[in-house]
């Protein structure tokens, strides 16, 4: 809690917001008392407990009742339409209240219910006027405006789905041509009242054949600014009964029962979560009972209930197989265990049939230290903030006590039988990305490696012949193409190495990219312990003679290696070249990029004034300058 | 007063967002200025998680109809929580 005092009632606000969901539900009226006995009263931090007992485990009942507490989330407001086909009013109360639990902060604007075609395409709408960034077409299977009569061939079943097809793109095309928007698009639910029953998806001609074919076709063929939402994924997650329950629709015309929505209101708010570059990054594990059945330390790797020949270790085998696969599409994977590290190891050298591997960790921290203090270590160790860890832990004590000291990480509750592990986690969404790169895949080898380069810098004598020891080797290239997605990426996620915070989708850097008063610079790295890939986006705007810094933002896997120096002696070379005398860069402080305040004083910048909380800094490009000695080689290409 | 009526006064006096809410059997919708669509869905939700029922379509739509009140409707809240 930051600088506020401790209040009357902590020990009871504390206590909930410690807890598991099972025990929260008996808590929270007493809460709801402590809290509103401390709210609008500024020296205690009312705000600050009610974002914390939000979660998509709550009803609709007590979201309703925390967010008279839950001040809007502070910072510049992307604006966000969210365009129904069903009413939009319950779900857009409760996506707000995640956002602004989550510090996203949004300005939203809500179309009339059902006119989300007009919306977009007549030039003088409401929502033109607005001028959204992202779109939220928040529709359902009602709003197939062209569902075949039923005996419909094939052929023609076939040509309808492509003209329904073609409205979609429209609406898509102008979002895109006329705003700029990213476009967040539900797919289709398909209800349960089929008139066919199993045979439906034998005749092209029925409802239930013709809603998968859409779903099927948005899949294949939507563009990369268009983010799918998929229904069908939260009817599975939650019940096709409550979703599906035409009560609400028929009174309120609600796209799904209240139960449901909850858990898709918080679906969207991850995918927003996502879009602003703020999905969870790394999940810690624990491993007795975690992802073993039985201590280690006790029973020996043999002893472990782990595998083939029980029910209980085939469902602990099967939450490593799904560890695995998040590892595989780039979430870090740590271990932070209280054992001794060389038997916390050996299960993992010793069992053959341990799904995880070493190799899959990025970060191994096995002591008898709190697990608080040890999550901190690991984000270091890591270079990434508090707040993308997921802890992933069977013990309910040890739960309640990261929630208590390291309030940043997120801990998920675990039901007590490990074949629930996996859905309990997948159900909170933290890893939400809105592309997958192929650099995406690799990063989870970055990060080992980094670990890897840390230990040697800490051996190393002095720093630089450590750098020069990794002979790295940097490749310097406009965006393009090739690699707009994986920037556009970096623009929208990067917190902490980024000088403004400036968010732009893909259409706008393509717009940058081509427009000659700009240039645009990737940086890729690679050296001895491997390839880090893209890390670093320059976006610099020439205006007469000064060249504008716009947005440099770097990966923070790749700090202190002298990739600031070598930039900025680039940027002083695009400078030359385009005859400008001054370089302009700017520092706009946010609540994550304190590590970039000194950055241009430090790299020779000359203070030049402020607006507001953005200090500006000049850099002149004189003929004398001596740039910095750096310890990468450029490699020519091309 | 009776549980029911008090946890209801509870759900009012949160979705409503006002303690001040008091309720008597002859209040009706025109009664809350803030009761429009939005607010009666929410009212539903809530009732129906509190008590742990399940509204008919026609019960949902009923305490916007002519004729009925604050009274009829803890009359019906009382009826299905007993046969819970």
């Amino acid at each position: 809690m930051p600088n506020k005092m401790t209040g009357p009632d902590d020990d009871v606000l504390e206590s909930y917001i410690q807890a598991d969901a099972s025990l929260r539900a008996g808590l929270f009226k007493s809460f709801i008392r402590a809290l509103g006995s401390i709210f609008g009263k500024p020296e205690y931090d009312s705000a600050s407990w009610a974002r914390r007992a939000i979660s998509c485990d709550l009803d609709y009942f007590s979201l309703h009742k925390l967010r008279k507490f839950l001040p809007p989330a502070a910072g510049a407001p992307i604006r966000l339409a969210v365009l129904g086909g069903p009413t939009t009013l319950q779900l857009v109360e409760v996506l707000k209240i995640f956002l602004d639990a989550e510090g996203v902060a949004v300005e939203f604007y809500e179309g009339e219910y059902g006119l989300f075609r007009q919306e977009i395409l007549s030039p003088d709408s409401k929502l033109d006027r607005f001028n959204p960034q992202i779109i939220f077409l928040a529709t359902s299977h009602r709003d197939l405006s062209r569902v075949p009569k039923t005996g419909m061939n094939a052929a023609q079943a076939a040509a309808t789905a492509k003209a329904e097809l073609a409205d979609w793109f429209k609406l898509w095309e102008t979002a895109k041509t006329r705003w700029g928007a990213t476009v967040i698009q539900n797919t289709f639910d398909v209800p349960p009242w089929s008139s066919l029953g199993h045979f439906s998806g034998r005749c092209a001609g029925s409802r239930e054949n013709y809603i998968s074919r859409m779903n099927c076709l948005f899949e294949d063929s939507a563009p990369m600014h268009v983010v799918l939402h998929d229904l069908r994924a939260l009817i599975n997650e939650t019940n096709g009964q409550e979703w599906f329950d035409p009560r609400f629709y028929l009174e309120a015309k609600m796209p799904c029962g209240p139960k449901c929505l909850i858990v898709y209101a918080h679906s969207v708010m991850t995918l927003v979560r996502a879009l602003r570059g703020r999905s969870k990054k790394v999940l810690v594990l624990d491993l007795d009972n975690t992802i073993w059945g039985g201590v280690v330390g006790d029973l020996g790797p043999g002893g472990l209930v782990l595998g083939q020949g029980s029910a209980e270790g085939e469902a602990y085998l099967a939450f490593q197989e799904y560890l695995k696969s998040l590892h595989a599409r780039g979430i870090v994977l740590a271990v932070c265990s209280k054992n001794d590290e060389d038997k916390a190891k050996e299960p993992f050298r010793t069992r053959d049939d341990m799904a995880l591997k070493l190799e899959h960790i990025a970060c191994f921290v096995a002591n008898w230290q709190d697990k608080a203090t040890n999550l901190r270590e690991i984000a270091s160790r890591l270079d990434v903030g508090l707040d993308s860890l997921v802890l992933v832990d069977d013990n309910p004590a040890e739960r309640a006590l990261v929630r208590q000291l390291a309030p940043e990480v997120s801990v998920p509750d675990f039901p007590e039988d490990p074949a629930g592990y996996a859905r309990a986690l997948a159900r909170q969404r933290y890893f939400e990305t809105v592309s997958f790169t192929e650099e995406d895949g690799r990063r989870t080898d970055y990060y080992a490696q980094n670990v890897l380069r840390k230990e040697l810098a800490s051996r190393s004598e002095d720093i630089s012949s450590f750098l020069a020891s990794l002979n790295m080797v940097a490749r310097i290239q406009p965006v393009s193409d090739l690699n707009i997605e994986r920037a556009v990426q970096l623009i929208n996620k990067s917190n902490q190495f980024n000088l403004t915070t400036r968010r732009y989708n893909l259409e706008e850097v393509r717009r940058i990219a081509g427009d000659p008063s700009w240039s645009t610079v990737t940086i890729s790295l690679k050296d001895n312990h491997g390839d880090s890939g893209l890390i670093s986006v320059l976006l610099l705007h020439q205006e007469g003679p000064n060249l504008d810094i716009d947005t440099w933002l770097m990966s923070c896997r790749v700090l202190q290696r002298g990739v600031e120096q070598f930039a900025l002696k680039h940027i002083v070379g695009v400078a030359r070249d385009r005859g400008c005398t001054e370089v302009v860069g700017r520092y706009s402080p946010t609540e994550k990029n304190g590590m970039v305040k000194e950055l241009l004083p430090r790299l020779g910048f000359l203070a030049d004034g402020q607006d507001g909380a953005t200090t500006r800094w000049r850099f002149p490009v004189s003929a004398a300058w001596n740039s910095p000695h750096v310890h990468i080689n450029l490699e020519v290409s091309r | 007063m009776s549980d029911i009526r008090a946890e209801l006064q509870d759900v009012f006096r949160s979705v409503f967002d006002d303690e001040e809410i008091v309720l008597k059997d002859e209040m009706t919708a025109a009664d809350i200025s803030e009761w429009d669509s939005l607010h009666h869905i929410s009212l539903i939700i809530s009732v129906e998680g509190v008590f742990g029922i399940r509204l008919g379509t026609a019960e949902i739509a009923q305490l916007k109809q002519p004729g009925q009140n604050i009274g009829t409707f803890i009359q019906m809240l009382e009826k299905k929580v007993k046969a819970k």
